[in-house]
C-alpha cells in the first residue's frame, strides 16, 4: 500500500506540475538557508573530542587581589602567568599536563632554496602530543629528557614537511627557526579540528599551529609570546626576566584528569598552591579561586558559540516556518481541489487513516525532493560563506549528520505543514460529493 | 438483511430545511433485487447513500446484518463498506487520474486483495462490460455510456454482497441497459443483493420486487404490481418513464 501512496503522490505532482514545482522549491529554499546557518552552528558547537573531553581540564588561577575584575563571567583570568604555569608545568601531579604558548618564527634552511617563512608555533609540553591525540607520520613527541635539558628539537607538521622536504621523512634534519637550528623529531599528520579548543585567544577557529616546540626553550631563547598578555597591577618590566617572573598573563595550562579521584586530587593541590602563594604576598585574596573547566565548559565559558549565531539559527527556522506556511496554503487548496476524489475513495471502503495517510506520504515525498534539492543550495550558502569569510571556513561544512539532517528536518517540516490540509480532506463526506456528477 | 425504521433525513441549509426522508421503513431479505423508481428529488440517492453508510441520518433506526449502523463508529463503517458493499453512483466517479484498469481497482486495494487475483478479477469484469481493450485508457478518453460501464464494472469486481446501483444504466442506449441489467441479474443469480435506481420502468418491470420513493416515503410494491405503481407516479405529476 505504501508503495502504492508514492505512486499515487507522484501522479499527483504530476498533475499540477506547476504548484508540486513551487511548493518543492519553498522547501529547498527554507531547508538551505537553514541548513546553511545550522551547519556552521552544528560545527561550531560539535565537541572537538568527544571521548576525552571531559577529562581535558582548562586550568585558571585567580592570581589578582580580591576586588579585581576581569571580562570573564567570575571575574577569573583566563591565561596563567610563567610563574605559575611553569610551576603546575613541573608539579609531580598529575601525570599528564601541559603550559601552553603560541609564538611566531621565521622558517629557513640557511640556504638560498628555500624562502624563509613565518609560521605560527605552539609551545608546549610533550606531554601535549597525547593529551590532544596529534598523530605521528614520522617519529615522535620530545623525549621528557630533552624537554628538562632544553635541547632544541621541533616537531612540524605535515604541510610543513611536505614544503620544506617534500613530504620525505625529515626526522633528523635540521632547520632553522629565526637564528637558532633546531632538529626535527617528529612529524605531525594533519590535525584536523575545527575549533581551536587549546587556545580560544585570537580567533577560535583559525587554524592550529604547523611547528611545535618545548615550553623548556621560552627561557633560554627568550621568545616573545603572540597572543594575549594581559596585567592587572602596574610592574616595571624591562629585561626579559623581568617579564618571566612578572604577574602578566599569557600562557594557557591544561591537565588530563581521568577519573573523579584525580579531579579531586588535582583541586586539593591547586588549593594549596595558592595560599602558599598568597602568603608570598604576590596577591591579597582571601579565599583562594581557580576553575578547572572541561572542553565544553571551556568552550561555553569562551563564548566559542556567540550569541549571534544563535539568533542567526533562530532566524532561518523563522524563515523555514514562513516557507511552510506558504506551503500549508498550496497544499490546503490542492487537497481540498480533490475532496471529490477523496469522496469516492471514501465510497469504495477507504478508511480515514488510509486517506490521511495517502496524503501524509505526498507531503513527505514534496519535504524529501525539496530537502535534497535544498542540500544543494546549503552547500550554494555554505560556499558563499567560505568565500567570504576566512574565519568560518573550515566550519562551513556539512558533515553526514548535517547531510541526513536536512531530508529529515525538511520532511518532518512538511508533514507539520501537510497535517491540517490531510486532516481535513480525510474528514470528507463521502456523501456529498456523489450525488451529482 | 437490511431494515430500516422510522428513517428521516433532514438537510438542514442556511434557512430552508429539506426533509429528503421521513418515516422510511423498509426490509430487504438476503439475495433480492429491488428496483427504486420515483420522480426527481425524491430521495432514492439520499436513501441509497443511507443505505451504504455514506451519510449519517437523521432519526429511526437501520440495522444491517444485525449491527445497529447508528452505534458504528466511521473506521467500522469504512470497514464494513469496505468488505459487504459496491456502489454504482449517479455520476461515475471514476477518478481522473486513473486509468480503467486503476480505477477498478481501487476497491480491490482497500479490502487488501493480493495483485495477482486483483488483475483476475479486473480483466474479468473488463470484460464483461466490453471494455477490455480499453484498460490502459482514462477516462475522459471515454465516452459517457463506457464511463458508465466502467463504474459498473468497479462495483462488479468487488463481488459485493450488496450492491447499491443509482441509475446504471441512465446514459446507456437501450441495448445496452439490457445488457447491464442482464449482468446485473447475473450477480444476483450469484448471490448479491442488489438496490438499483431507475427511471426505466421497463428495466424496473424486469425486477422482482419494485418500491417507489415519492417525496422521501416509501410505497412498496410486491412482484409483477407495476400498474399500480405507473398510477402512483402519474399522481406525483411524474411520468414513471423519463426520456
Ligand atoms: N447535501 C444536501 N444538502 C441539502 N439538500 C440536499 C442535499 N442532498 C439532497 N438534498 C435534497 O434532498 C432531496 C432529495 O435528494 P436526492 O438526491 O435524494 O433525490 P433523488 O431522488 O436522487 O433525485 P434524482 O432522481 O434527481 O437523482 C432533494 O430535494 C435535494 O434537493
Ligand atoms: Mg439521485
Amino acid at each position: 500500500m505504501f508503495l502504492h501512496y508514492i505512486d499515487l503522490s507522484w501522479r499527483s505532482m504530476k498533475r499540477t506540475p506547476l504548484v508540486s514545482m513551487l511548493m518543492i522549491l519553498a522547501i529547498a529554499v527554507g531547508i538551505g538557508v537553514t541548513m546553511t546557518s545550522l551547519s556552521v552552528y552544528h560545527m561550531m558547537s560539535m565537541d572537538p573530542i568527544p571521548h576525552k573531553s571531559d577529562k581535558l581540564f582548562s586550568v585558571q588561577l585567580n592570581t589578582t587581589d580580591d576586588g579585581n575584575n576581569w571580562w570573564t563571567e567570575d571575574d577569573v583570568p583566563l591565561q596563567l602567568t610563567y610563574k605559575d604555569a611553569m610551576a603546575l608545568h613541573n608539579a609531580d601531579t598529575p601525570e599528564s599536563k601541559t603550559a601552553s604558548v603560541r609564538a611566531l618564527f621565521t622558517v629557513h634552511m640557511n640556504n638560498q632554496e628555500v624562502k624563509p617563512f613565518l609560521a605560527s608555533t605552539r609551545i608546549i609540553g610533550h606531554d601535549f602530543f597525547t593529551m590532544f591525540e596529534l598523530a605521528f607520520l614520522y617519529g615522535g613527541a620530545w623525549t621528557s629528557e630533552q624537554e628538562a635539558a632544553a635541547t632544541p628539537v621541533v616537531v612540524i607538521d605535515e604541510e610543513t614537511n611536505d614544503r620544506l622536504f617534500g613530504g620525505e621523512n625529515s626526522v633528523g634534519k635540521q632547520i632553522y627557526l629565526d637564528d637558532t637550528a633546531f632538529r626535527i623529531v617528529g612529524v605531525t599528520k594533519q590535525w584536523r579540528i575545527h575549533t581551536k579548543y587549546y587556545d580560544l585567544n585570537n580567533g577560535a577557529f583559525n587554524s592550529p599551529e604547523s611547528i611545535f616546540m618545548p615550553i623548556t626553550l621560552i627561557a633560554p631563547l627568550e621568545i616573545q609570546n603572540m597572543g594575549n598578555t594581559n596585567g592587572w597591577k602596574y610592574e616595571e618590566i624591562n629585561t626579559f626576566q623581568e617579564r618571566l617572573q612578572s604577574e602578566l598573563f599569557w600562557l594557557q595550562f591544561w591537565v588530563e584528569l581521568n577519573t573523579a579521584e584525580e579531579l579531586q586530587n588535582y583541586r586539593d593541590y591547586i588549593q594549596a598552591y595558592l595560599v602558599e602563594q598568597g602568603t608570598k604576598s604576590r596577591f591579597e585574596r582571601k579565599i583562594p579561586q581557580f576553575n578547572l573547566k572541561d572542553v565544553n565548559e571551556w568552550m561555553q565559558y569562551n563564548k566559542v558559540v556567540s550569541a549571534d549565531n544563535k539568533v542567526l539559527v533562530g532566524l532561518s527556522f523563522l524563515f523555514l516556518a514562513v516557507c511552510l506556511a506558504n506551503i500549508l496554503g498550496l497544499l490546503l487548496g490542492k487537497f481540498l481541489r480533490r475532496a471529490p476524489e477523496v469522496g469516492v475513495r471514501r465510497a469504495l471502503g477507504a478508511s480515514k487513516r488510509q486517506i490521511f495517510i495517502q496524503h501524509l506520504v505526498e507531503v513527505s515525498m514534496l519535504g524529501l525532493l525539496g530537502g535534497v534539492i535544498g542540500i544543494g543550495i546549503a552547500q550554494l550558502g555554505l560556499w558563499g560563506v567560505r568565500f567570504t569569510s576566512n574565519e568560518y571556513a573550515s566550519l562551513a561544512t556539512m558533515d553526514i549528520k548535517m547531510l541526513l539532517a536536512a531530508p529529515a528536518i525538511a520532511i518532518s517540516a512538511c508533514i507539520l505543514a501537510g497535517i491540517y490540509p490531510a486532516w481535513l480532506v480525510c474528514r470528507t463526506q463521502p456523501a456529498i460529493y456523489l450525488k451529482t456528477q | 438483511m437490511l431494515s430500516m425504521k422510522n428513517i428521516s433525513k433532514v438537510y438542514q441549509t442556511e434557512k430552508v430545511q429539506t426533509h429528503a426522508l421521513r418515516d422510511f421503513n423498509l426490509n430487504v431479505d438476503e439475495g433480492e433485487f429491488i428496483a427504486v423508481t420515483g420522480p426527481s428529488g425524491s430521495g432514492k440517492t439520499t436513501f441509497l447513500n443511507i443505505a451504504g453508510m455514506l451519510e449519517p441520518f437523521t432519526g429511526g433506526d437501520f440495522m444491517l446484518d444485525d449491527v445497529n449502523v447508528g452505534t458504528l463508529s466511521d473506521n467500522q463503517r469504512a470497514d464494513l463498506r469496505n468488505q459487504k458493499i459496491g456502489f454504482i453512483f449517479q455520476g461515475f466517479n471514476l477518478i481522473p487520474d486513473l486509468n480503467l484498469y486503476e480505477n477498478i481497482e481501487v476497491p480491490l486495494r482497500y479490502r487488501g486483495i493480493k495483485s495477482a487475483e486483483r488483475k483476475r478479477r479486473i480483466e474479468e469484469c473488463l470484460e464483461k462490460v466490453g471494455l477490455a481493450s480499453r484498460a490502459k485508457h482514462l477516462p475522459q478518453q471515454l465516452s459517457g455510456g463506457q464511463q458508465q460501464r466502467v463504474a459498473i464494472a468497479r462495483a462488479l469486481a468487488g463481488k459485493p454482497r450488496f450492491l447499491l446501483a443509482d441509475e446504471p444504466t441512465g446514459n446507456l442506449d437501450s441495448l445496452m441497459a439490457r445488457q447491464v441489467m442482464e449482468l446485473l441479474e447475473e450477480i444476483n443469480r450469484e448471490g448479491s443483493t442488489i438496490i438499483m435506481v431507475t427511471h426505466d420502468s421497463e428495466l424496473a418491470r424486469r425486477a422482482p420486487r419494485n418500491i417507489q420513493v415519492v417525496d422521501g416515503q416509501l410505497a412498496d410494491f410486491t412482484l409483477y404490481q407495476n400498474k399500480a405503481m405507473d398510477e402512483i407516479a402519474a399522481k406525483a405529476g411524474q411520468p414513471a418513464i423519463e426520456a
